[in-house]
């Protein structure tokens, strides 16, 4: 069940998430990233989505997303208010999903405002795994990813 | 009609497998993947309320500066009220850009009879020029209100929708809350009859609006 979920997300990835193991069906496949994307912003301010895959058997935590265009923090979203995260796990075998209305990366004091069609690129730090660079393109102020559900 | 707790709960799972909370949902423990695909009864992204709200007694002041208030001002026109914050990074912006657009899509005459309302919830931040600048950015059209806290405090909790002052988090951040819903107002009876919550899109907004400015029910 689970591998079925994860290789369909994986075959809707969209384009711009640097993927570096694929949607391998081995069990040291490491993180991967997909669906990544960024709503063109209204002002200095953004937010960022993207799935973490983790297609191995540790268990690994994102401790912090950098960029060079501006500052990022990490936030959950609770029935409206939005409360700052320091780590997210990433299961082994497990996912770490940023959607619009839960988890989300923000940035802030952006140094220009990213337009659609743009990229941003972003910088993932984990507690065990290597960085992951992501190139997030930017979407319509009114983008939804198709998830295929 | 869309089933809220079930779309919560299905947002919930759709979000991840280990963590967040909505606070109010069923436990999550072991809830597989799948569960998302079978939400049933949610094609339609409006609630229609049985007993619809009245319209808030609100006065405050527009990003003009100016005194707005609200019942006078949208007396008998099709009126979107929502309450958010500017130095929102995520559901604010989406939810006015989706309007924005949609209204976008309806005939010019009726382009001007909608109201799109957003009321901040961060007054001490959102003073009138900067809610100006930012709805600059999505619709000029749209009206941003601000003033005390308290009234728009009780006049959210009129419609339902509950919100906290903006605080400070243990990094010392400063922090606000918007309403989780729009709330559209019939121009025929001026009351607060459907609900949208942020999963509504820019399609379920184009597929509704030209509805809402009629008074019907979508």
């Amino acid at each position: 069940m689970r591998r079925t979920a994860l290789t369909a997300l994986c075959a809707t990835a969209l384009t711009g998430a640097l993927v570096l193991t694929g949607c391998s069906d081995s069990d040291d496949g490491g993180i991967s990233v997909s669906g990544a994307y960024m709503p063109q912003p209204v002002s200095d301010m953004a937010a960022g989505f993207l799935t973490i895959v983790n297609d191995s058997g540790t268990a690994d935590q994102l401790t912090s997303v950098t960029s060079d265009d501006g500052e990022i923090t990490m936030h959950e979203t609770n029935s409206g208010a939005m409360a700052e995260v320091s780590r997210f796990s990433v299961p082994a075998h497990g996912q770490l999903v940023f959607k619009s209305g839960a988890n989300h990366l923000m940035f802030d004091k952006l140094k220009h405002k990213p337009k659609q069609g743009q990229t941003v690129t972003v910088e993932l730090h984990f507690a065990e795994s290597d960085p992951v660079v992501v190139k997030m393109p930017v979407k319509s102020a009114t983008y939804v990813p198709k998830t295929g559900h | 009609m869309r089933k809220k707790t079930l779309a919560a709960a299905a947002l919930l799972a759709a979000a991840t497998l280990t963590l967040s909370a909505c606070g109010s949902s069923a436990d999550d423990s072991g809830s597989p993947v799948s569960v998302v695909s079978e939400e049933p009864g949610s094609d339609k992204p409006a609630t229609v309320l049985d007993q619809p709200f009245e319209k808030p007694d609100l006065v405050l002041t527009d990003a003009q500066g100016k005194k707005y208030d609200l019942r006078a001002a949208t007396k008998g026109k099709p009126t979107l009220l929502y309450f958010g914050y500017t130095h929102c990074p995520d559901i604010c912006p989406t939810t006015m850009s989706n309007i924005a657009v949609a209204k976008k899509q309806l005939p010019k005459a009726e382009q001007d009879e909608l109201q799109v309302v957003f009321v901040t919830t961060d007054p001490a931040r959102d003073t009138p020029a900067e809610l100006g600048k930012w709805l600059k950015g999505i619709d000029p059209t749209f009206v941003g209100l601000t003033g005390s806290f308290a009234t728009i405090q009780s006049s959210a909790r009129t419609l339902g929708i509950s919100i906290e002052p903006t605080s400070k988090d243990k990094n010392g951040k400063l922090v606000s809350m918007h309403g989780t819903q729009v709330v559209a107002f019939s121009p025929k009876t001026d009351a607060g009859y459907l609900l949208y919550g942020e999963d509504a899109t820019v399609d379920d907004y184009i597929k509704d609006l030209p509805k809402i400015v009629k008074g019907q029910t979508p």
